[in-house]
């Protein structure tokens, strides 16, 4: 009775490298057709000649507001309505607190939380037409304990989680069809991430087959490299559903 | 564009778009006339499949979805309580959340006879006179379903689609026990995708509501307009005549003209607003000068129960049996009985459970109410959840009153009459009997009146001393106001009010435009 998502239009920001280039080749290989954000045209083109044909690149700065806006106007007339967003663009800048400045620190608000508003926004105008849509935020635990030097991204990244909450207190009832939800990929080997990380490809497995998976059960959950994070329940909450006969919830996987 | 409504001057206004508004404003616009849809809350976007959630509280949050956005205040029995009731303020109303069961009603709900008394000698147009409207409400609304069995009078419906497993079985065991189910009347049109959308708003042009069987079709001849989230806060004009109206459209005050208008903002809505249109013109409020605007307010008490019929499957829960075994039994008016779509797992038993045991005082051992309903759901399997429709009889002391210190605001006063209770008693004792075979386990303690249920607030009648409108629905002494919301009804009757509401919008209409011709 639903479209199949993979029929439609994925975008996934900061295709240019990393898990970005990663998510848009595995994403490819799976016969979706893919618009591919990004600010560097050369690294795009490599995504591009790495990925093959369906991928299309894309020059656009994500915390730009009117460019992505334009940018969705033009591939909505070309290649048909986005029903795929990976919001996964994100800038990582090492600078001890007493360095930023507050420009510097909101610079890097507005990649990783204003870029994530700006392309759900434009992404939404279409999905609340259809009543269709998945869109997937990539995050980070940067929040709970952040690290030294990390304020601008720690900050930037625990508020689009709280966006990615915001935007299921709005939608969650009224379109449970647009699953909206958060992936957390894990440490990997990128430039963002560590030298001895994961394989971006191994994790772009995982992100692309939740990606296509729409699936209303799945707005508001919290996914950790192949695996759904339930909510936590105390000791005490544990004893009492083991006590009141409670079915116990088991974690999804991802294949 | 707004502006371009605002200037115009319309023939008919349409205030509320639920089931009444809906129908009765395509009726006109598809006979030539120009209609304008005023309605409080927001037309929302097509897609949405938003449930009716009465624990969002947040005023904002419910007015986005359509929900009523405040609470009502209602003091019942003396005691005020405040809770969100299952009421729409959008496009649709309420009809977008409900179930679309649109049943007739019996002839004893409109008609006196002396084997069936009516409680008021009965309704100003006879059900025979209803019954080619209610035909043309059930082509309208694309309602399926089976006549009953037991009635004479066949309806006018579609065939529903194959039973389900679960029904099939419910359907047997319910004839081995002697009783005479059969498939619901529901306004869906089953179109590919259908999921029933009981409850929450259906995002297909499927189940048939006072949008998509009202507005929508109504927008499409080219000759209305809707003003979404606009709330009109008063009529006004001269002793016989409604000359104008105001309104709030997202907070701006706004004039709106017109030739007639039809009220439609439902039985708590209509009343309230014709209160607070009190004026020199009308120092008791608006088509109030028999004093009974608000009042005889009716529900229908609902009597649930689950039951565990034999053989049936954990296929979903059913919607589409009803039956009227009880309808009318050992001269007592009761009123029918149907399936709820639900079906109730160890969850809904503990939550009832739950319920008991704060009733009892024993609220602290609410938690241990899991172990014997986790017991009973392996026992027994899933149940099915029924609910008997209970008439309510009008009392004038039933009313809806207005404060103008909060003008919008919905408040009721409600006593439950003796004769209300021993009458419950008497049905809950049938019901028990009726389903002997089922083992019927009663899942409600109180009386539950059914808010979502309100009528009666500005009956009709042929004395202007004892009824609001007219028997063609128009206001006793004004010559160009309409209702056609369930604030006519004179009784409650013991079936589902829509059906009805649509059936009446239907007649007023043609009514109102053979009085347009003769004008002419």
């Amino acid at each position: 009775m639903r479209d199949d998502l993979s029929k439609g239009l994925a975008v996934v920001t900061g295709a240019g490298s990393g898990l970005g280039r990663a998510l848009a080749m595995e994403l490819v290989a799976r016969r979706v057709q893919v618009a591919g954000f990004g600010r560097r045209a050369e690294a795009l083109a490599q995504t591009a000649a790495l990925a093959g044909q369906g991928f299309h690149p894309h020059m656009v700065d994500v915390s730009d507001a009117d460019a992505v806006a334009g940018a969705f106007a033009t591939l909505q007339s070309r290649l048909g309505p986005v029903t795929i967003l990976i919001n996964n663009a994100a800038v990582y800048p090492r600078r001890d607190i007493l360095e930023e400045t507050p420009q510097s620190f909101m610079a890097s608000v507005a990649v990783n939380l204003g870029g994530m508003v700006n392309c759900t926004d434009a992404a939404l105008r279409a999905m609340v037409v259809t009543g269709q849509g998945r869109i997937m935020n990539v995050s980070t635990f940067a929040d709970i304990a952040p690290l030294p030097a990390s304020s601008g991204y720690a900050v930037s990244k625990g508020a689009a989680r709280i966006y990615t909450r915001a935007l299921v207190a709005d939608l969650g009832d009224r379109f449970p069809w647009i699953v909206i939800n958060d992936w957390m990929p894990g440490m990997l080997a990128t430039q963002m991430g560590i030298a001895d990380g994961l394989d971006p490809a191994v994790a772009a497995r995982w992100g692309v087959s939740l990606a296509l998976w729409l699936d209303p059960s799945l707005t508001g959950t919290i996914f950790e490299m192949d695996r759904e994070l339930l909510p936590q329940r105390s000791f005490k909450g544990r004893i009492k559903d083991r006590l009141l006969l409670r079915t116990r919830l088991k974690p999804r996987l991802l294949a | 564009m707004i502006a371009d409504l605002v200037d115009r001057h319309w023939d008919v206004i349409v205030i509320g778009t639920g089931i009444g508004g809906g129908t009765i404003g395509r009726a006109l616009a598809e006979k030539g006339l120009s209609v304008l849809f005023v309605e409080k809350g927001p037309a929302g976007h097509r897609a949405e499949e938003t449930p009716l959630n009465p624990a969002m509280a947040d005023p904002v949050a419910r007015a986005l979805r359509g929900f009523w956005p405040t609470p009502v205040t209602a003091q019942i029995d003396g005691k005020m309580r405040s809770f969100f009731a299952p009421l729409g303020s959008g496009l649709g109303g309420s009809s977008v959340f409900y179930a679309a069961t649109l049943e007739r009603p019996e002839p004893h709900d409109l008609d006196h006879s002396d084997a069936r008394p009516h409680p008021n000698g009965g309704w100003p147009v006879s059900h025979a006179a209803m019954r080619p409207w209610y035909d043309a409400a059930e082509a309208m609304y694309h309602v399926c379903g089976e006549d009953d069995p037991l009635s004479g009078h066949p309806g006018n419906l579609r065939a529903p689609p194959p039973l389900s497993a679960t029904d099939t079985a419910i359907m047997t065991g319910l004839r081995r026990g002697g009783l005479h189910p059969y498939r619901l009347h529901a306004a869906l049109r089953h179109l590919d995708g259908c999921r029933e959308c009981l409850g929450f708003k259906c995002p297909l042009p499927c189940k048939m509501d006072g949008r998509s069987a009202g507005v929508e079709p109504a927008l499409a001849t080219g000759r209305a307009a809707l003003l979404d989230r606009c709330e009109v806060t008063a009529l006004h004009g001269t002793a016989g005549h409604i000359t104008q109206i105001t309104a709030l459209r997202d907070g701006e005050p706004i004039t709106l003209r017109a030739d007639r208008f039809v009220l439609a903002a439902g039985a708590f809505g209509s009343p309230r607003l014709l209160l607070a249109s009190a004026s020199t013109a009308w120092p008791d409020g608006c088509a109030n000068a028999s004093g009974l605007v608000g009042r005889n307010l009716m529900f229908h008490l609902n009597e649930m129960f689950a039951i565990w019929p034999k053989g049936v499957q954990d296929s979903g829960p059913s919607k589409s049996v009803g039956l009227r075994d009880l309808y009318h039994l050992d001269g007592q008016r009761f009123g029918m009985v149907q399936a709820m779509g639900i079906s109730a797992g160890y969850g809904e038993i503990t939550h009832y459970l739950q319920q008991w045991l704060a009733q009892t005082g024993l609220r602290r051992l609410s938690g241990l109410s899991r172990i014997p309903a986790a017991i009973a759901a392996r026992m027994l399997g899933r149940a099915q959840v029924f609910v008997g429709l209970l008439e309510d009889m009008p009392y004038p002391e039933n009313r809806i009153t207005y404060d103008p210190a909060a003008p919008g605001a919905i408040r009721l006063e409600y006593r439950l009459h003796p004769e209300l209770l021993t009458r419950r008693r008497q049905f809950r004792k049938a019901i028990r009997r009726g389903f002997r075979g089922q083992t019927p386990l009663f899942l409600t303690w109180r009386p539950e009146l059914n808010f979502g249920h309100p009528c009666g607030t500005l009956r009709f009648g042929n004395d202007p001393a004892t009824s609001v409108l007219d028997p063609d629905c128009r206001a006793h002494g004004i010559d160009n106001l309409h209702v056609v919301d369930a604030s006519f009804f004179p009784t409650s009757m013991g079936v589902n009010p829509s059906l009805t509401i649509a059936a009446n919008a239907l007649r007023v209409a043609a009514r109102m435009t053979e009085e347009r011709c003769a004008t002419i």
